[in-house]
C-alpha cells in the first residue's frame, strides 16, 4: 500500500492531494498543469511537499511533521519520464543497468537480458537511444526502471508521444507488465480513454485537487460533480429538482426537459423535495425507442456527427417552448439506415444510468 | 644572438598549462554552480565572472595588482606569511588563469544548460548519488562544451600578454613568457629570435587544438562515432515489434 498525503504550494495554484494505491494501476487524469507531474515527482523525492505523509507499507518516505524525507535513492521508486529522458551517451544495455551497476557482473548481464527479452529489445541491446523510435526508447524506459526492481512504478504520460498503433501494443504491453511487476502503479495522464484501458482506479485532478477518485467505473458512472462528469465526457447534464425522495427511487423534475425523471442510482443521502441537483446521463446510455414510456420524451435529431465506430445525434425535445435544451446520444454504428435531421424518435433515459450531481 | 632561447618556451608551457588546469576545476565548479541554482544577484555574479572576458588585459592586470599589491586585501594577507606573488612566476599563472576563466565557464555553462534537467533526475531515482549524477551523466553529456572551453582557455592563457606585464613583469628566465620575449625581442630589433618563438607557440597552439580535439573525440566516443549516422534514423522511425 503507498499512501500519500501532499500539500505543496506551487506557482499559480497549490497541490493538496490525499490518496492510495495497492498493488494496481491507479489512473491521474486532469488538464495540463493541474500538479499531475508534480505529485510523481515528489513522490520519487525530486521535489519536496510543504506538509504532508508518503508512506510506502512500513517505510516512510516522506513526513513533513518529523522532517522525514528520503533521497530518490532510497524510495524504491521507478520512474518513467513523459520524454523518456535516457542517457544518450550510453548503450541500450547500460541504460537498463544504470541502476544495478553496483551488482556482480554475471548478475547485472542476467538481469538486463531478462528485461531485454521481456520488453522485446534483444536486439537493440548495443544501440544508442538515438538510434531507436519513440516506441522503442520508451520500452527501454520502462526496463531501466524496471531493473533496480523498484516496489512503485510511476509513469508520466508514458504514451503522449507515440503514435496510435505503437500506443495501443504499448498498452497491452504495460497491461501484461503488471502482472509481472506486481508492485504500485501510477500512471499520469490526461487522457481519460486511457486512464479507463489502463488502470483499475482514477483519481480527477483539477488545479491541484482532486475531485474524486476511486474505482474507474464508479468515476464514470458517478461524477461526483459537474466538472468530472464534464472531465470525463458527459455531454447531457441538466439542472433539476426533486420531486420525490426515498430509499428505493429518487423522482426529480427537469424543466429543461418538461418531465419527471426516476432515478435509481446510489443517490446522495439526505435529499429533500425542493432541492436543487444537477442529473446527467452519458451519451451512449440514451436509448432510442418507439413508445412514450416513462423516462421518456419525444425529440427530433438537429445534426449528425459520424464517428467511426459510432453515429452521435443531437436532439431538440418537441415538447420545448422557449429554451432549445440539446441531447447527445452515441449509437454505435450498425448495418443499417441511419438517421436524418429532422427524425423524429422517443429518447428513453434509463433510471439506472441517470446520475444525480448535488449542487 | 645565434642560440635559440627556449627558456621562454617552457615558462609559456608550464604557465598555460598549470592556468589550464585551475581554470578547468574553478569553471566547471562555478558553472555548475550557477547552472544548479536561482538566487538574487545571479546575473550580478555572472557578469563578474564574465568581466575578465570584456575588460581590456591591461585593466585586468591593474585589477591584479590592486588585489595582489602590498596594500591590497589578498597582498596583505600573504604577507603574513612572509609570501609576495608580484614580479614572480605564479603571478604569471594568475594573470592567464583569471583572463581564461570566462572561455572555461561560459562554455562550461552553455553546456550544463542544454541537458534536460529530467536525465539527471531518472539517474537519481536509479539510485545515483550526486557525486555519480555528475561524473556519469553530467560531464559526460557536456563534454563537447567542456573540451571546447578547456581549447580555448589553453589558447587564452598561451597568448597572454597586458595582464601579465602589469602583474609579472618581463623577468628573463623567470617570467618572460613566450608573447613578452617576442614583443621585446621585436623592440630590440632581434627579429630572428622572434620569428624562432612565432614558431615555437604556433606549434604549441597546433600542438594542442589537435591533442584536444582527439581527447574530445576519445572521451565522447560513446556516442561521437555512432551519432555521426543519427540523422538516418529518425526518431519516429517505423515501429518494429
Amino acid at each position: 500500500m503507498l499512501d500519500i498525503k501532499l500539500k505543496k504550494s506551487l506557482p499559480g495554484f497549490s497541490l493538496d492531494v490525499s490518496f492510495s494505491v495497492a498493488h494496481e494501476i491507479l489512473a491521474i487524469v486532469g488538464p495540463s498543469g493541474c500538479g499531475k507531474t508534480m505529485t510523481l515527482k515528489c513522490i520519487a523525492g525530486l521535489f519536496q511537499g510543504d506538509e504532508g505523509l508518503i508512506a510506502l507499507d512500513e517505510k516512510i518516505l516522506f513526513d513533513a511533521k518529523h522532517a522525514i524525507n528520503l533521497s530518490p535513492r532510497q524510495r524504491e521508486v521507478g520512474f518513467v519520464f513523459q520524454n523518456y529522458a535516457l542517457f544518450p551517451h550510453m548503450r541500450v544495455f547500460d541504460n537498463i543497468a544504470f541502476g544495478i551497476r553496483q551488482l556482480k557482473r554475471e548478475e547485472i548481464k542476467e538481469r538486463v537480458s531478462l528485461l531485454l527479452q521481456k520488453m522485446h529489445l534483444v536486439p537493440y541491446g548495443q544501440r544508442y537511444p538515438g538510434q531507436l523510435s519513440g516506441g522503442q526508447q520508451q520500452r527501454v524506459a520502462i526496463a531501466r526502471a524496471l531493473a533496480t526492481e523498484p516496489r512503485v512504478l510511476l509513469l508520466d504520460e508514458p504514451f503522449s508521444a507515440l503514435d496510435s498503433i505503437v500506443k495501443e501494443s504499448l498498452q497491452d504491453e504495460l497491461l501484461e507488465l503488471q502482472n509481472f511487476f506486481g508492485g504500485h502503479v501510477i500512471l499520469v495522464t490526461h487522457n481519460l480513454a486511457e486512464a479507463y484501458k489502463l488502470s483499475s482506479k482514477i483519481a480527477v485532478y483539477d488545479a491541484g485537487r482532486i475531485l474524486q477518485w476511486g474505482d474507474k467505473r464508479t468515476v464514470i458512472e458517478q461524477p461526483a460533480n459537474t466538472s468530472v462528469a464534464r472531465f470525463t465526457g458527459v455531454k447531457n447534464i441538466f439542472d433539476a429538482v426533486i420531486e420525490e425522495s426515498s430509499d428505493q427511487q429518487v423522482m426529480v423534475c427537469i424543466p429543461e426537459l418538461e418531465g419527471l425523471f426516476r432515478v435509481n442510482s446510489k443517490t446522495p443521502a439526505g435529499l429533500v423535495k425542493g432541492q436543487q441537483v444537477g442529473v446527467g446521463i452519458r451519451s451512449e446510455n440514451i436509448k432510442l425507442v418507439e413508445g412514450n414510456e416513462q423516462n421518456t420524451l419525444a425529440a427530433a435529431v438537429s445534426r449528425v456527427h459520424d464517428e467511426i465506430s459510432a453515429s452521435v445525434y443531437y436532439f431538440h425535445p418537441l415538447t420545448t417552448g422557449d429554451m432549445q435544451p440539446e441531447l447527445e446520444v452515441r449509437v454505435p454504428r450498425l448495418s443499417g439506415g441511419e438517421l436524418d435531421a429532422g427524425a423524429r424518435f422517443y429518447l428513453h433515459l434509463p433510471p439506472e444510468n441517470l446520475f444525480l450531481i448535488p449542487r | 644572438m645565434t642560440e635559440i632561447d627556449l627558456i621562454p618556451v617552457w615558462i609559456s608551457l608550464k604557465t598555460a598549462t598549470t592556468a589550464t588546469i585551475i581554470t578547468f576545476g574553478l569553471g566547471i565548479a562555478a558553472a555548475r554552480w550557477m547552472a544548479g541554482s536561482s538566487f538574487r544577484g545571479k546575473s550580478i555574479i555572472d557578469a563578474l565572472f564574465i568581466l575578465p572576458l570584456v575588460l581590456p588585459p591591461t585593466v585586468v592586470g591593474f585589477g591584479l595588482l590592486v588585489l595582489f599589491g602590498r596594500n591590497g586585501p589578498i597582498g596583505q594577507v600573504l604577507m603574513q606569511f612572509d609570501r609576495n606573488v608580484i614580479f614572480s612566476w605564479s603571478a604569471t599563472v594568475i594573470a592567464s588563469t583569471v583572463v581564461a576563466f570566462p572561455l572555461m565557464y561560459q562554455a562550461t555553462l552553455a553546456a550544463l544548460e542544454q541537458i534536460q534537467p529530467n536525465i539527471e533526475d531518472a539517474a537519481r531515482t536509479l539510485g545515483a548519488s550526486e557525486w555519480v549524477v555528475f561524473h556519469k551523466i553530467t560531464i559526460p553529456l557536456a563534454w563537447p562544451g567542456i573540451a571546447a572551453g578547456t581549447i580555448l582557455a589553453f589558447a587564452r592563457s598561451l597568448g597572454e600578454f597586458g595582464a601579465t606585464l602589469m602583474l609579472a613583469g618581463n623577468i628573463p628566465g623567470k617570467t618572460q613568457t613566450i608573447p613578452l620575449a617576442i614583443y621585446f625581442a621585436v623592440e630590440a630589433g632581434h627579429n630572428t629570435q622572434a620569428l624562432y618563438w612565432v614558431l615555437a607557440i604556433l606549434l604549441i597552439s597546433l600542438a594542442s587544438i589537435a591533442a584536444l580535439n582527439y581527447w574530445k573525440k576519445r572521451q565522447y566516443s560513446g556516442t561521437g562515432s555512432k551519432l555521426a549516422g543519427l540523422e538516418e534514423v529518425p526518431s519516429h522511425a517505423g515501429y518494429k515489434a
